[in-house]
């Protein structure tokens, strides 16, 4: 699942419930604009971004929803609780169709088609456009039920009969069995062209399709008349497919199509010669006259028996013998179908197809061929109707006998049960139910009456019916009740909670400092085991407070890991706003410029990505105005027209490295250090001395800029030292190079995560201090004999380079020499500042900690010297020096 | 192109694209005796197709393509098995 259908998912899921809650308010305040607005809006917001992925049934319910929404907004039809609750309902399918995507690995199965297609429907009903009603009519949701072609007329298939009649067999034989038979009856669009629709096309796909064909919508006009681009076709075809493959074929379209389903019989359509001279017709009429008779009669094996002579007799090219070998088919199948056979039989005397269109359906024809009127033409409503009846009956009868208006009890069910049977055709049963009436009388008791009645009861064949009916509600019904039984499925009835959770910042920014204490209390364990061990001389229970310790320190930095995970994001974040930065800026320079974004993906913790933010732009907006030059000077240099910004983004280790680069004209370390000198950044002598590399530097001194005219975009002297301001401020460095001609290089290196600070423990005069580790180099023990003097400054050799040494006590104004080891060595811990190396002395050097460092607040915050104060395992404050101020 | 008129027949080629239909129409119009040839042709799009079964052209040659030949002669009520 891409990352963009997670977030429509979890967006979607927003949506939905705002939805319903606006429909909640509106239930209470139904007059009120603003929130019908904001109800519009969700709808709309969720339709548009369900737009983009390939949810046709998704949109479709929300398009439609979004049009009634529309009208309620502009007063042509008015709010009501009818409309709420059918947007509710079409809310509730959308919902199942985003737990159905995220379940089903960003897929809609094609079964929702016809769901989304009603609900739509229903949505639309409310604003009583015309297509709806044309779309509700025709289109029976269930039509696909068998038994529900028997209240249409088959329907007609010209050209089926050019199918070869073994084919035609075997999908008799297949359908027999069970396998689909479909009628596909699609009629697209008028205007599809317009939409980029090719219906042929699609047609041609139908899959499955065993007979097609295409006929016109209305009669075609005189050919100057015919407007081509407007479609007027219909097509056909008869498949094998299911209605779900049918549904997913046409799922962009499921309105224009109608499945019927068809009795396999209309493929009985003998195929052959038929005989020249008439003088054959005789021997053909009596046959037909025997066949039917035996027919009537019931004769199988001898209508059997006539046919294989027949067919003995007949050449298998005649259209006799295909029409007999049907009629052999039929009867292995479909002993039953007496009309059909029949059909087939009479055929033969006229040598035509037989019209299986003006075949009555199959169950109707029994009945008129039985000549009874029984319970089966009852409809499956009045059925239901019936047994609803005599259950109600038998109810009243099963009441106690003792009361004195029994006998007019008993002669009202009497009456009840005479007229629901005289309805239901049973009127031969009736003198029967008369004597059970007259023996309860006698009795004065209800079991006469009840016995009959329970007799009856097992025979009708309403009481399956009604277990159907109830599981399946009513095919005539409102399609009201379908929606219901399917997606009634409210939000609160099956709460799968959402998998994305918006949390406040602070709460994640409170879970950090807690899990940062908890690192700190974790680490007066050591502690606590070395007391237990030199103070109290138990070394067991010092080994398990260790162990306990290990333990407690994994899932406290198990812990740590995963709220730092919580907090980071992609950088991304921040890149998304360049392309249009760029544009925009470029497109006010005149310059033309190619925008690159590498590794948006790398991510970092929150503070800092948004600490880049400000930073960021400063660099990109200073590349454009000075460094890429305009397409003119460019092109007379050699270079593409169009410059190339590339910002890069990548993870080392716990860093995250960002580089903006440009092909621009790179930073003259000549112009900058006479710039800067003309402003008195730096005075002559320094200007004489500075490296080409620590000139360029000098774009990041305060107050400095090379522009000479002041834009709406950059030379107002607060660029780049703000950039390196806002930079260190979250732990991190910026460092430039530029090559004159070729383009300038911005490096910014970031910590991953500001939240825990790696720290080195110094003593000195008793005294212990911290020393973030990422500005230390290394540790070292000079030899007093070692340290030079140069101009009132100790200094040494290490590796070859002249290292200045300061005493850390110096540094903080302790009235105290550095001690000396034994050996007679300083400890020196030698730190990078601003690329230089310096050893700063001091008594010892302890453990390396992680802590969280605090800055320092109120009165001492402004003490620059201090990093800011953490809390160490023992209880005890450590400060924490900041190098960079303190030398 | 993918229909190339010539005198008195228009031959398609490959698909042939919805953008053709009204020239297919004129032409059919302003030459009513013309003939068709289908022969290459793999795919017509509809609307081709109803101006096809709207003027009803004589098909000089069938499509090579078996299926489209099925779909052109149901369209065009030849071969009525019945």
């Amino acid at each position: 699942m891409t990352p963009l259908l997670e977030q429509f998912l979890s967006e979607a899921r927003d949506c939905l419930q705002g939805i319903a809650e606006k429909v909640m308010q509106l239930e209470k305040d139904p007059g009120s604009t603003v929130m019908m607005n904001e109800l519009f809006r969700l709808v709309h917001t969720l339709k548009g971004n369900s737009g983009l992925f390939d949810f046709p049934e998704m949109t479709r319910v929300l398009h439609a929803g979004e049009d009634m929404m529309d009208a309620v907004r502009d007063g042509r039809i008015s709010y009501s609780q009818e409309l709420a609750d059918r947007l509710l309902d079409a809310m509730d399918f959308v919902n199942l169709l985003v737990d159905e995507i995220a379940a089903n690995n960003g897929e809609i199965g094609a079964d929702y088609a016809q769901d989304a297609l009603s609900l739509a429907e229903l949505l639309r009903q409310l604003i009583g456009s015309e297509t709806v009603v044309a779309v509700a009519v025709d289109n029976p949701p269930l039509a696909l039920d068998p038994e529900a072609s028997s209240d249409r007329p088959v329907p007609e298939l010209p050209g089926l009969g050019a199918l070869p009649e073994e084919q035609r067999m075997a999908l008799y034989r297949d359908a027999q069995k069970g396998a689909s038979l479909l009628l596909v009856e699609y009629t697209p669009d008028s205007e599809c062209f317009f939409m980029g629709q090719d219906p042929f096309f699609q047609a041609r796909q139908i899959p499955e399709a065993v007979w097609y064909s295409v006929r016109a919508l209305e009669p075609w006009p005189q050919p100057a008349e015919l407007d081509a681009y407007r479609c007027n076709l219909v097509f056909l075809a008869l498949t094998t497919a299911t209605p779900e493959q049918l549904y997913e074929h046409f799922r962009y379209t499921p309105e224009q199509i109608h499945i019927v389903p068809v009795p396999p019989i209309v493929l009985a359509l003998p195929q052959g010669d038929t005989p020249e001279e008439p003088g054959g017709g005789s021997v053909y009429e009596d046959f037909v006259a025997d066949a039917l008779s035996r027919l009537e009669a019931d004769d199988m094996s001898g209508l059997e028996a006539v046919i294989r002579t027949m067919q003995e007799l007949c050449s298998p090219d005649l259209w006799l013998s295909s029409a007999l070998r049907w009629l052999v088919l039929v009867l292995e199948l479909e002993p039953d179908n007496r009309r059909a056979q029949r059909y087939l039989v009479e055929s033969l005397s006229t040598l035509a197809a037989p019209l299986w269109s003006t075949l009555k359906p199959r169950v109707e024809a029994a009945g008129v061929d039985d000549q009874t009127f029984g319970e089966q033409a009852l409809s499956e409503a009045d059925a239901r109707a019936f047994y609803d009846i005599l259950q109600a009956q038998g109810e009243v009868l099963s009441l106690p006998d003792g009361d004195i208006w029994l006998p007019g009890r008993l002669n009202g069910v009497a009456a009840a049960l005479a007229a629901s049977h005289r309805a239901a055709g049973r009127n031969n049963i009736l003198p029967m139910l008369e004597t059970a009436l007259a023996d309860a009388l006698a009795a004065g008791k209800a079991a006469p009456l009840r016995a009959w009645l329970q007799a009856q009861l097992p025979e009708t064949d309403a009481a399956p019916a009604t277990e159907a009916a109830k599981a399946v509600p009513l095919r005539n019904g409102l399609i009201e009740a379908e929606a219901e039984s399917k997606f009634g499925r409210r939000a609160e009835d099956v709460y799968s909670g959402p998998k994305t959770l918006k949390v406040d910042q602070d709460k994640i920014d409170n879970l950090m400092a807690l899990i940062g204490e908890m690192v700190v209390a974790k680490n007066s364990l050591p502690y606590l085991a070395g007391r237990a061990e030199t103070q109290y001389g138990v070394r067991e229970l010092a080994r398990d407070i260790k162990n306990q310790y290990a333990v407690i320190n994994r899932i406290a930095e198990e812990m740590q890991d995963v709220i730092m995970q919580v907090r980071m994001m992609p950088v991304s974040f921040i890149f998304q706003r360049f392309p249009r930065l760029v544009r925009d800026t470029s497109r006010k320079l005149g310059k033309e410029v190619n925008l690159v974004l590498e590794g948006e993906t790398t991510e970092a913790d929150k503070n800092i990505v948004e600490a880049l933010a400000d930073p960021l732009i400063h660099i990109v907006r200073n590349s454009l105005d000075h460094g890429i030059e305009t397409p003119e000077i460019r092109r007379a240099a050699g270079k593409p027209e169009a410059g190339r910004l590339t910002i890069r983004a990548s993870q080392e280790a716990d860093r995250v490295y960002i580089e903006i680069s440009d092909d621009g004209k790179g930073i003259n370390p000549d112009i900058i250090k006479r710039n800067a000198y003309e402003k008195g950044i730096i005075d002559e002598l320094t200007m004489e001395r500075l490296t080409d590399q620590e000139a360029v530097n000098l774009v990041f001194a305060a107050g400095f800029s090379t522009a000479t005219v002041i834009s709406d975009l950059s030379g107002r002297g607060v660029g780049m030292d703000v950039v390196r301001n806002a930079v260190e401020k979250v732990n991190g460095t910026v460092t430039l190079d530029s090559e004159v001609g070729k383009g300038t290089r911005i490096r910014l290196s970031l910590p991953l995560s500001m939240a825990v600070t790696n720290v080195m423990i110094v003593e000195s005069d008793r005294q212990i201090f911290g020393v973030p580790m990422d500005m230390v180099v290394e540790t070292v023990r000079v030899p007093r004999k070692a340290v030079r003097t140069i101009k009132k400054r100790r200094t040494t050799v290490l590796r070859g380079r002249i290292v200045p040494l300061l005493a850390l006590n110096d540094l903080l104004a302790i009235d105290a020499e550095p001690l000396a080891n034994g050996d007679d060595q300083l400890a020196t811990l030698v730190v990078r500042i601003n690329d230089e190396h310096v050893g700063i002395l001091v008594d010892d050097f302890r453990e390396t900690v992680d802590i969280i460092l605090k800055p320092m607040a109120g009165i001492i915050g402004g003490l620059p010297g201090y990093a800011g104060s953490a809390l160490l395992g023992d209880g005890s404050v450590l400060m924490v020096l900041n190098p960079k101020e303190l030398v | 192109m993918a229909i190339t008129y010539q005198k008195k027949v228009a031959v398609f080629q490959d698909n042939v694209g919805v953008e053709e239909a009204e020239e297919l129409l004129e032409w059919l119009i302003k030459n009513p005796k013309s003939k068709l040839n289908l022969d290459d042709c793999r795919h017509l799009h509809a609307a081709n197709l109803q101006v096809i079964m709207a003027v009803k052209p004589a098909i000089a040659v069938w499509p090579k393509d078996a299926k489209l030949c099925v779909w052109l002669e149901a369209a065009l009520n030849l071969k009525q098995g019945i």
